[in-house]
């Protein structure tokens, strides 16, 4: 097989490894805000709930975790194993993701001085409106960088799909490797990975540029 | 700083000179491969090949060890020499000849099945069109079925190639696959009992099971499969045999 035909494989693979990734952000990004005010919810019961639930997600390995989503359900209920792989993969690794989003998230919106909640009720803000107009803005600019590392993990964890059975491009990298007896489709799947990554960090920077202001 | 690395190198060397002068065969296997390679109830590796080469080694006076390969890189381990063998209910493939690994007599006549829904009114490899097939990832199902039986592949919805046979077992249990392609024995080992799946009447792919050494290692091969000869001769080989019906009337050595 040549490299040309490797790579063209493997590129259609990695069509499947945007999915995820996409898709990923896409939920977990908002489920990881829920997830964070859960976490800090004045309600006892609710935030040990949430607490708990955090500590399993992120104690667990997402191989663990991606195994019990696609299979647990039949296992547990008989229910069909889904045949688009995809959604299995893609609810596990949303979950996953908004465990530790909700966490980077309760950081910054902690790290917020008490000082300006104390000014926003005074300019007559409801409790609501200083959240929305007030605190989160500042969050999202302090919490960018520990954002972005996570990104960056998801683009490589994306390859753990492969233990569902999901042929997104290091599954494919692997059976060509295993049909060639050659490391090569390795080296080119690091090289697809580097390079998604650069993306990721170009953008991010940018993003953390334009909200640089105050400064 | 340099003569503290080049003493750790020097340490190193010596280390692995010495292991390679012990008399140590390290066997690789695919630990998950049963009847011939698995953990036994007692966690250690156990199965037909690994009882074959444990006697072997006793009677060459070498120490076994046995060593999990991950089976999609066992060739590239052999080369490293994390192993000294592939012997594994392994399929003897023209392209491991052609890439110079010398690989032993065949000893085991391996037959390819499709193991189906019972219900599912499948009853023949040409009912698979538009459907979806499992595989296991790096097994010799998956080269056929990308190499000599493309053809069939063509007319499938999707190819599955999952991690394990379990898995493969799980997607047809669990309706997302309508068929598994799998080696003889362990469709039989994993239908034992199972009234809801079916082994299908129908050969398709013949093909002989074989051990794997280094190219350099010709000696070594003909060391060991000297040793399994006289295991056949003086009955040992027999009587291991005997311990796994679903194989036993597939070894080459004991028809004749």
């Amino acid at each position: 097989m040549t490299l040309q035909t490797m790579i063209l494989k493997m590129s259609d693979g990695f069509g499947k490894t945007c999915a995820i990734f996409f898709l990923t952000l896409l939920f977990s990004l908002p489920l990881g805000m829920l997830v964070a005010l859960l976490r800090m919810s004045r309600n006892r019961v609710v935030s040990t709930i949430t607490r708990l639930v955090i500590s399993i997600l992120r104690g667990t390995p997402l191989m663990l975790q991606l195994l019990a989503v696609t299979y647990g359900p039949y296992y547990l209920f008989g229910i069909s194993v889904s045949r688009n792989k995809l959604i299995p993969v893609v609810v596990a690794f949303s979950i996953n993701y908004a465990a530790y989003f909700a966490e980077i998230y309760r950081g910054g919106i902690s790290s917020m001085p008490v000082g300006q909640y104390e000014a926003a009720k005074v300019l007559g803000y409801s409790r609501v409106q200083t959240f929305l107009r007030i605190i989160l803005p500042q969050v999202v600019k302090r919490i960018l960088p520990s954002v972005t590392n996570e990104v960056v993990t998801l683009v490589k964890d994306t390859s753990m799909a492969f233990t569902v059975s999901y042929q997104e491009m290091f599954t494919i990298g692997k059976q060509i490797a295993n049909s060639q007896t050659s490391f090569v489709p390795f080296l080119v799947a690091g090289v697809f990975y580097y390079v998604f990554n650069l993306l990721v960090d170009f953008v991010m920077g940018r993003a953390e540029k334009r909200l640089d202001y105050y400064r | 700083m340099k003569k503290c690395l080049a003493l750790i190198l020097a340490l190193f060397l010596s280390l692995s000179a010495f292991s390679a002068l012990a008399d140590t065969f390290v066997m690789g296997i695919d630990p998950e491969y049963p009847p011939f390679s698995y953990l036994g109830d007692d966690g250690n590796y156990t199965g037909f090949d690994v009882e074959i080469c444990k006697a072997a080694c006793d009677l060459l006076g070498l120490d076994l060890e046995v060593f999990a390969v991950d089976w999609d890189n066992k060739l590239i381990q052999l080369d490293n020499r994390e192993c000294d063998c592939v012997w594994s209910g392994m399929t003897i493939l023209d392209s491991m000849k052609e890439a110079g690994y010398v690989i032993s007599a065949p000893y085991y006549d391996n037959t390819q099945v499709l193991v189906v829904k019972a219900d599912s009114g499948i009853a023949s490899s040409a009912d698979l069109k538009g459907k979806m097939v499992a595989v296991q990832l790096g097994t010799s199902g998956e080269a056929l079925l990308n190499g000599d039986l493309a053809d069939l592949t063509a007319t499938f919805q999707e190819l599955v190639t999952c991690q394990s046979f379990l898995m493969c077992f799980t997607e047809l249990e669990g309706n997302a696959v309508d068929a598994v392609f799998v080696d003889l024995p362990v469709a039989a080992a994993y239908t034992a009992g199972k009234d809801n799946l079916t082994v299908l009447n129908e050969n398709l792919g013949a093909e002989q099971y074989g051990i794997a050494f280094r190219s350099t290692d010709a000696e070594l091969c003909e060391k060991i499969e000297g040793a399994v000869r006289q295991l056949v001769e003086n009955g040992t080989y027999a009587e291991i045999a005997a311990k796994y019906p679903d194989i036993v009337n597939n070894l080459l050595f004991l028809s004749k």
